[in-house]
């Protein structure tokens, strides 16, 4: 249906589900009618001048050659961009600090949310909240390995949006000075365009993807602060040049912060887990 | 890309405004940045608007800076 990004089915629905209770609820009803409940009153326009109040819209508007045009300049993911804002407010209200997880599926987000959950030796709790199309499989992974976690599936949704982590934070009952976890949908294209509210993306990459993975999908990978190049244990069977990749990484964010580890061995996680305490220390 | 669902954002915007009137054009300015397929766009477009407020009406675009997207205007039919 979407042409591009390879969603299916646009009649699915989003559900979620806490993996702790076991209880599961529909969030987005399917259908490809934007839903509307606002405006099912008649509006008979037969004769009207143009000074009529639009039902509480004042909105400019002039004569084109045909009709009437109305200016909205609005931008597009506005209401998604509303919900974030909202949702990093509550962060910060109460210390929270949200990492939005991204990387093309079977990168290894998974696995390194276990490690860390397993060895972050901090006191700061660790919440997940993951996202996938289908399966709760991801969210009950995390909960044996000892967090707290909820699971979104966004059926035919190729990401996850500001709306569906204000849902799923209320599930969580997430304490003060917690580290949430969202694990994106595995994508490199859709998920770098949505504010979800978090404090930083991070970019996970696997050396079984190829060096120019960052060229090929610039915009997440420069949406990301922090890029991690995940399973570095298999580096040499796979001939991957560390080098060439962490260079094409800079090309497209000379900012970025690169951390080689292994989520299997724990190689290197000592970096990640160094980096976590610092962007906690200086929330504001 | 996702642009199913931002064919759904774009015309949950226009017919908030709308009132049920008819609308014939609906202009979206894109920046080079946006990461929106036009092409993508305007197929779901027909797609999203079927049987509502805004079937049958003309998707187009308007080159913008930036990461920019935006729902610039939009005009109704003139009425009967």
């Amino acid at each position: 249906m979407c042409g591009t990004c390879g969603c299916s089915d646009p009649m699915n629905s989003v559900t979620i589900k806490d993996v702790n209770t076991g209880e599961s609820r529909v969030l987005r009803e399917g259908g490809l009618i934007p839903q509307n409940d606002a405006h099912t009153h008649a509006h008979d326009h037969e004769d009207h001048d143009h000074h009529h109040a639009h039902e509480g819209d004042d909105r400019p508007h002039v004569h084109g050659p045909n009709g009437e045009i109305i200016s909205l300049e609005t931008a597009v993911l506005s209401k998604n961009d509303a919900i974030a804002a909202r949702n990093r407010g509550w962060f910060e209200g109460r210390r929270v600090l949200a990492l939005n997880l991204v990387s093309s599926p079977g990168a290894g987000k998974t696995s390194l949310l276990e490690y860390t959950i397993r060895n972050f030796a901090d006191d700061h709790p660790i919440a997940v909240i993951e996202g996938d199309q289908m399966t709760a499989n991801d969210a009950e992974r995390v909960r044996d390995a000892g967090a707290q976690a909820v699971q979104i599936n966004t059926g035919a949704g190729c990401h996850l949006e500001a709306d569906m982590i204000e849902e799923a934070v209320k599930s969580l009952n997430l304490e003060a000075g917690a580290i949430l976890m969202i694990e994106n949908v595995g994508n490199l294209v859709c998920p770098s365009m949505f504010d979800l509210g978090e404090h930083m993306k991070v970019a996970v990459i696997s050396v079984t993807e190829g060096e120019d993975k960052p060229l090929k999908y610039p915009h997440m990978f420069r949406a990301s602060e922090c890029v991690l190049i995940n399973k570095i244990d298999i580096a040499e069977a796979v001939e991957f040049d560390e080098r060439q990749c962490r260079e094409n990484i800079l090309s497209v964010n000379p900012e970025a912060r690169i951390i080689t580890l292994s989520a299997k061995t724990g190689e290197g996680a000592d970096k990640w887990f160094e980096f976590l305490s610092h962007q906690y220390k200086t929330l504001k | 890309m996702h642009e199913l669902g931002l064919s759904r954002s774009i015309a949950a915007i226009v017919t908030e405004h709308a009132n049920e009137r008819t609308v014939k054009r609906v202009s979206v300015a894109i920046g080079p940045l946006a990461c929106v397929e036009k092409r993508a766009l305007r197929f779901c477009w027909d797609i999203v608007t079927e049987g509502g407020p805004l079937a049958g009406s003309a998707l187009e675009f308007v080159d913008a800076e930036g990461d920019e997207f935006l729902v610039k205007e939009f005009e109704f039919e003139e009425a009967a």
